[in-house]
C-alpha cells in the first residue's frame, strides 16, 4: 500500500474523533451519571439504599429470575442444539424459526401473552386457582417471562458452532459403542465449551435486566414481585433519586462485570478454537 | 462368506443409492469398493456398518443377519474419509477410546494403545492433538482406532483421499502390508482405479447404485464385463464406428469401441513395425510428459488415439507421422463387451 | 415427527422431547392463547380499537422516532464499524467492548440515565437548554433513549463484512488511480450497504417494542410523547385485555413485516459473508 496521503490523516483522526465522541457521549455519560447521582448525598444514604430490606429482597427475586431462566435455556439450548444438527426430521425449518420468535417480540407483548395465557379471563385460570397456583403477578410468572425473553440465547450461540462441524467424530464414538451422555460430554462439549458460556453470560444480561415483560406480570408488589429493574422504577417514580440511582448502580456493576466476562470468552475462545 | 449382502436396496428421496446390490467377501481378503462418486459405493459401506439403513435385502456378517444389530454391536472397525479423529483428545485418548468404552482395564488398555501406536510408527506422538499432524500420520491414527477394540471387519471410505500424492502412494503400500499382516476382512471404498488395483485383493465395481463387476484387479481390468468397466479403466480413447480400423471381426451393431492406450504401439517411420502392413499412419498432435513416459496424442483416420512411449525411445515430435499399430480393442453394444484381438496377430508373420 | 432415517448417533428420542416440551410451555402455548383469544373478537372491535385518535397518534410517534433513531445509528454505526476494522489507536479494544453495552445494561438504568441527562437540571440537558432546546419528555428524548438501545445493531452486523472484505480490492483500485473517496462510494460501500440495512432492521424492529427505556424519559403526554407499548400497558393496568391485544397485534405485524424484509436483505448478505459471488 502506498503511503498515507495527509488528507486520509485527517479522515482518519475525524472520524475517531466522532466515535470517541458519540461513544462518550452515549454510552459513557450515562454509566458516570449513574453513579454520581447515586453518591450525590453521600456514602451513608447510598448505603442505607443498597441494603434496604426491599432491596435486597429485590436482588434475591433477580438473582432467582436470571438462575431459572439460565437453567431452563441451557437444558433447552442443549437439547435443541443437539436434536437440530444431529438428526433429519420433517418440520426442523418452523422448529428453528419458533425458538428464535421470542426475542422479535415486544417485552410487552410478551408479557401480554403471559396474562393471556394464565390470566383471570383464561381457560385454564380455573384449573390453577383450584391447584392454588399462581402465577399471574407472582413469582412464577416474573421467572416465565424472563425464560421468555431470553429463550433462544443460548440455543443460538450453539446451533451454528455444531453445525459447522458435521457429526463425524459423533458418528466414530457412537460406532464404537460409546452412549449418548459419553459422546456429548467427551466429544462433542469440548467443542461448543465457548459458545456455551457466551450464550449464558448473554443469557445473564438479559435476564438480570428484563423490565418491559416482568413489569406486565409482577403486579409491582413491593418485597414480594420486584426485581431490581422494577425497584429501580418505582423508587424513581417515587422521586426518591438518590435510591434510584444507588440501586441501579448494582445492575451497572452487573452489566459492567458482564462485559468483560463476554470479551475474556470471546478473546479465549477464538485463540483456542484457532490452535486446534 | 464372511461378510454377505442379499438384494439391497436403498433410496434417499428420489436417488436411488443401491439397486437391489448382492454380492460376497470371503474372511481374511481386503476388497475395493470401486466407482465414480454417486455410484453408491459409500452407502454400501455406511449400511455394512450400521451407520445406515437398507430399505430392503438382508446384510449379513459370520452368518447372522445384522440389520437390527446397533452399529456399535457389529464388532466393525470404520475409519472415516475425513478420519473424524476426537479433535480434543490425544492420540493415546483417541486410540483407546472404543478400549475405555467397552470397561477394557486400565493397564491392558495402555498396552494395547503402545502396541498399535508402535505398530503404525507413530511413537513419540502419543500426545500430541490430531491438528498437531501431518495428514499422513492422522491417517494412521485413524486406523489405529479403528483396530483398537480388534474389530472383525474393517471399513474404510475413501482412506487415501485427503493426503496428497506423495504420501499417498507410500501409505497404499502400508495399509496393504498392514492389513495382510494381521488378516482382518477389509473393505475399502474408492474412486481412484490405480489405488483399487494395487491394494485389493477383489475389486466390486459399482456404477448408479448397482454392481457391474466382480473379480480379481487382473480379471476386471482385462476382461471388463460391461460397457462401464470397459470405459471405467485405463486412459480410453472412445470412437463410435469400428469400421475406421481394418483387420478386426465385425461383430454387428456396436455403440463404442475403446482402445486403451496400452493396446496401441507407435513406431516412427524410420522404425521397422512387425505388423507394418495392419498398421495406420496417424499424425501426431501432442506430446506429453508423464513421469512415466510420454504420453502422445495421435489423429488416425480422424479419430485422436492416445497411446504411450517410454523415454528410451527415440523422441518423437508434434506434427510428425508415425504408425499406429493397435493390438486390441473393446467393442461394446448396449451393455455388451466384445474384446477384439488384431487379426493380424493370429497371421503367420511374414517378414520380407 | 418422524425421523427420515435412523441415525446411530444416540438422543433423538430425548433431546428432541425436551426441546419440544420446554418449547410447547413457553411459546407455543402462550402463542396459542393469543390466537384463542384473538378470534373472540370481532372485526368492528379491532378497527374501533385501532383508529382511536390516541392510539394513531401513538403509532405515528413509535414508528417517527424508532425510525429516526435507526438512521442515526445507520450512519454511526458504518462510521463505528469502520474505525474499529481499518484503523488502530488507543483504547481500541475498551471501545469495542463498550460497543455491547446496551445489551449489557438494563434498559430502566439506561432510560433514568439518560433521563438525569437530558432533562433540564442535567449536564446536557442544561446545556441544550441555554438555546431553548428541550431533550427529556420530548419525541428527542424518546430518540435519545432509542439510539441508546440500537447502536450495537449495525455495528456488528457492518463489521464482520469489512473484515470478510479482501483488501486486494481495494489495492487493485487504487494501484488503478481511483481516488480513496472514490474507492468507499463506488467499492466498498455496496458491500457493507446490505448489512447495514440488516442492521437498521433489526435495530428498528428493537426500537418499536422498546419499553424500559422509553418510559423514563418520555414524559408519556398522550398525542406528543406516548408510544405504543405504553398505550398497550395502560390499558392492561386498566384490565383492557381487549383492547391491549388489539393494538399489540399491530405492533406484532409490523415487526414480523420488519424482520420478513431483514431476512430478505439477510440472504445476500450471507452470500458476499460466505464468499460466494
Amino acid at each position: 500500500m502506498n503511503k498515507e496521503t495527509t488528507s486520509s490523516k485527517v479522515t482518519k483522526w475525524v472520524l475517531i474523533s466522532i466515535s470517541f465522541i458519540f461513544i462518550a457521549l452515549m454510552l459513557l455519560l450515562p454509566l458516570i451519571t449513574v453513579i454520581i447521582e447515586a453518591f450525590k448525598q453521600g456514602w451513608d444514604v447510598y448505603k442505607q439504599a443498597v441494603v434496604d430490606d426491599y432491596t435486597v429482597h429485590a436482588v434475591l427475586l433477580t438473582v432467582e429470575a436470571t438462575v431459572f431462566a439460565v437453567i431452563i435455556n441451557t437444558v433447552f439450548g442443549l437439547s435443541a442444539a443437539w436434536s437440530l444438527t444431529k438428526f433429519n426430521f420433517k418440520g426442523k425449518k418452523i422448529l428453528t424459526t419458533l425458538i428464535d420468535l421470542p426475542v422479535t417480540v415486544s417485552p410487552i407483548i410478551a408479557g401480554l401473552i403471559f396474562l393471556l395465557t394464565f390470566g383471570r379471563q383464561s381457560p385454564l385460570f380455573p384449573i390453577l386457582q383450584d391447584l392454588d397456583i399462581k402465577i399471574v403477578f407472582a413469582v412464577p410468572g416474573i421467572v416465565l417471562a424472563t425464560i421468555f425473553v431470553t429463550f433462544p440465547f443460548i440455543s443460538r450461540e450453539l446451533i451454528p458452532v455444531l453445525e459447522s462441524r458435521g457429526n463425524d467424530e459423533e458418528e466414530a464414538a457412537a460406532l464404537m459403542g460409546a452412549g449418548g451422555f459419553t459422546i456429548f460430554r467427551k466429544v462433542t462439549f469440548p467443542h461448543i465449551k465457548w459458545a456455551f458460556l457466551y450464550g449464558v453470560v448473554l443469557c445473564t444480561a438479559r435476564a438480570m435486566g428484563e423490565f418491559g415483560a416482568v413489569s406486565v406480570l409482577s403486579g409491582h408488589l413491593r418485597g414480594k414481585t420486584n426485581t431490581l429493574p422494577l425497584h429501580v422504577e418505582i423508587l424513581f417514580n417515587e422521586f426518591q433519586y438518590v435510591p434510584a440511582f444507588a440501586v441501579a448502580s448494582i445492575l451497572v456493576v452487573m452489566a459492567i462485570i458482564i462485559l468483560i466476562l463476554r470479551s475474556v470468552i470471546e478473546y479465549t475462545g477464538m485463540r483456542k478454537s484457532n490452535v486446534r | 462368506m464372511y461378510v454377505e449382502l442379499k438384494n439391497i436396496n436403498k433410496s434417499f428421496g428420489n436417488f436411488k443409492a443401491s439397486n437391489d446390490v448382492s454380492f460376497g467377501i470371503e474372511k481374511g481378503k481386503l476388497i475395493g469398493l470401486l466407482g465414480p462418486s454417486g455410484s453408491g459405493k459409500t452407502t454400501i459401506l455406511r449400511m455394512i456398518a450400521g451407520l445406515e439403513t437398507p430399505d430392503s435385502g438382508d446384510i449379513i456378517v459370520n452368518d447372522k443377519v445384522v440389520n437390527n444389530v446397533p452399529a456399535s454391536k457389529r464388532g466393525i472397525g470404520f475409519v472415516f474419509q475425513s478420519y473424524a479423529l476426537f479433535r480434543y483428545m490425544t492420540v493415546f485418548d483417541n486410540i483407546a477410546f472404543g478400549l475405555k468404552i467397552q470397561k477394557v482395564p486400565e493397564n491392558e488398555i495402555k498396552e494395547r494403545v503402545l502396541e498399535l501406536v508402535k505398530l503404525t510408527g507413530l511413537s513419540g506422538l502419543e500426545n500430541r492433538y490430531p491438528s498437531q499432524l501431518s495428514g499422513g500420520q492422522r491417517q494412521r491414527v485413524a486406523f489405529a482406532r479403528a483396530l483398537a477394540p480388534n474389530p472383525k471387519l474393517l471399513l474404510l471410505d475413501e482412506p487415501f483421499a485427503a493426503i496428497d500424492a506423495k504420501v499417498r502412494h507410500e501409505l497404499r503400500h502400508w495399509l496393504k502390508e498392514m492389513i495382510a499382516k494381521l488378516g482382518v476382512t477389509s473393505i475399502f471404498v474408492t474412486h481412484d482405479q490405480d489405488e483399487a488395483i494395487e491394494v485389493a485383493d477383489e475389486i466390486i465395481i459399482m456404477n448408479k447404485g448397482g454392481i457391474d463387476q466382480i473379480g480379481n484387479p487382473l480379471e476386471v481390468y482385462s476382461n471388463p464385463k460391461t460397457a462401464f468397466v470397459a470405459s471405467f479403466f485405463g486412459q480410453p480413447s472412445i470412437f463410435k464406428d469400428y469400421n475406421k480400423f481394418r483387420r478386426f471381426d465385425p461383430v454387428g451393431e456396436v455403440d463404442q469401441v475403446i482402445v486403451r492406450p496400452e493396446f496401441v504401439k507407435v513406431t516412427k517411420k524410420t522404425e521397422t513395425q512387425k505388423y507394418q502392413n495392419s498398421a495406420e499412419e496417424g499424425v501426431v498432435t501432442d506430446v506429453a510428459f508423464r513421469g512415466t513416459g510420454l504420453e502422445l496424442t495421435i489423429l488416425v483416420n480422424g479419430e485422436n488415439i492416445t497411446a504411450r512411449r517410454r523415454f528410451d525411445q527415440a523422441p518423437i515430435e508434434v506434427g510428425e507421422k508415425v504408425d499406429v499399430f493397435i493390438y486390441r480393442i473393446f467393442a461394446t453394444a448396449g451393455d455388451k463387451v466384445y474384446p477384439l484381438e488384431n487379426q493380424s496377430l493370429r497371421e503367420p508373420v511374414v517378414v520380407i | 415427527m418422524k425421523r427420515t432415517n435412523r441415525s446411530v448417533i444416540p438422543g433423538f428420542g430425548l433431546t428432541t422431547g425436551i426441546t419440544l416440551a420446554i418449547l410447547s410451555v413457553v411459546v407455543l402455548i402462550p402463542l396459542a392463547s393469543l390466537v384463542v383469544f384473538t378470534s373472540h373478537l370481532s372485526w368492528d372491535e379491532i378497527v374501533a380499537t385501532i383508529t382511536r385518535d390516541r392510539v394513531l397518534a401513538s403509532f405515528r410517534v413509535s414508528f417517527l422516532t424508532a425510525f429516526v433513531a435507526s438512521s442515526v445509528n445507520l450512519v454511526m454505526g458504518i462510521i463505528l464499524a469502520w474505525v474499529l476494522v481499518k484503523y488502530t489507536f488507543p483504547l481500541k479494544r475498551l471501545v469495542d467492548g463498550m460497543i455491547e453495552l446496551p445489551f449489557a445494561l438494563p434498559t430502566a438504568v439506561a432510560g433514568i440515565a439518560l433521563t438525569a441527562l437530558t432533562a433540564d437540571t442535567g449536564l446536557i440537558g442544561g446545556f441544550f437548554a441555554k438555546f431553548g432546546i428541550k431533550i427529556a419528555f420530548t419525541q428527542l428524548g424518546i430518540i435519545v433513549a432509542l439510539i441508546f438501545i440500537g447502536i450495537p445493531f449495525v455495528v456488528r452486523a457492518v463489521q464482520p463484512v469489512l473484515e470478510k472484505l479482501d483488501p486486494s480490492y481495494e489495492e487493485a483500485a487504487s494501484v488503478l488511480g481511483a481516488s480513496r473517496t472514490r474507492i468507499f462510494w463506488k467499492i466498498i460501500f455496496p458491500e457493507i450497504i446490505p448489512a447495514a440495512l440488516t442492521g437498521f432492521g433489526l435495530a428498528f424492529g428493537r426500537c418499536l417494542g422498546e419499553y424500559g427505556s422509553v418510559v423514563f424519559i418520555a414524559g408519556n403526554k398522550p398525542f406528543e410523547t406516548e408510544i405504543t407499548p405504553l398505550i398497550i400497558m395502560s390499558e392492561l393496568q386498566e384490565y383492557d385485555y381487549a383492547s391491549a391485544t388489539t393494538i399489540a397485534l399491530v405492533m406484532l405485524i409490523a415487526s414480523f413485516v420488519t424482520l420478513f424484509l431483514v431476512n430478505l436483505v439477510q440472504s445476500r448478505n450471507t452470500k458476499i459473508l460466505k464468499g460466494g459471488v
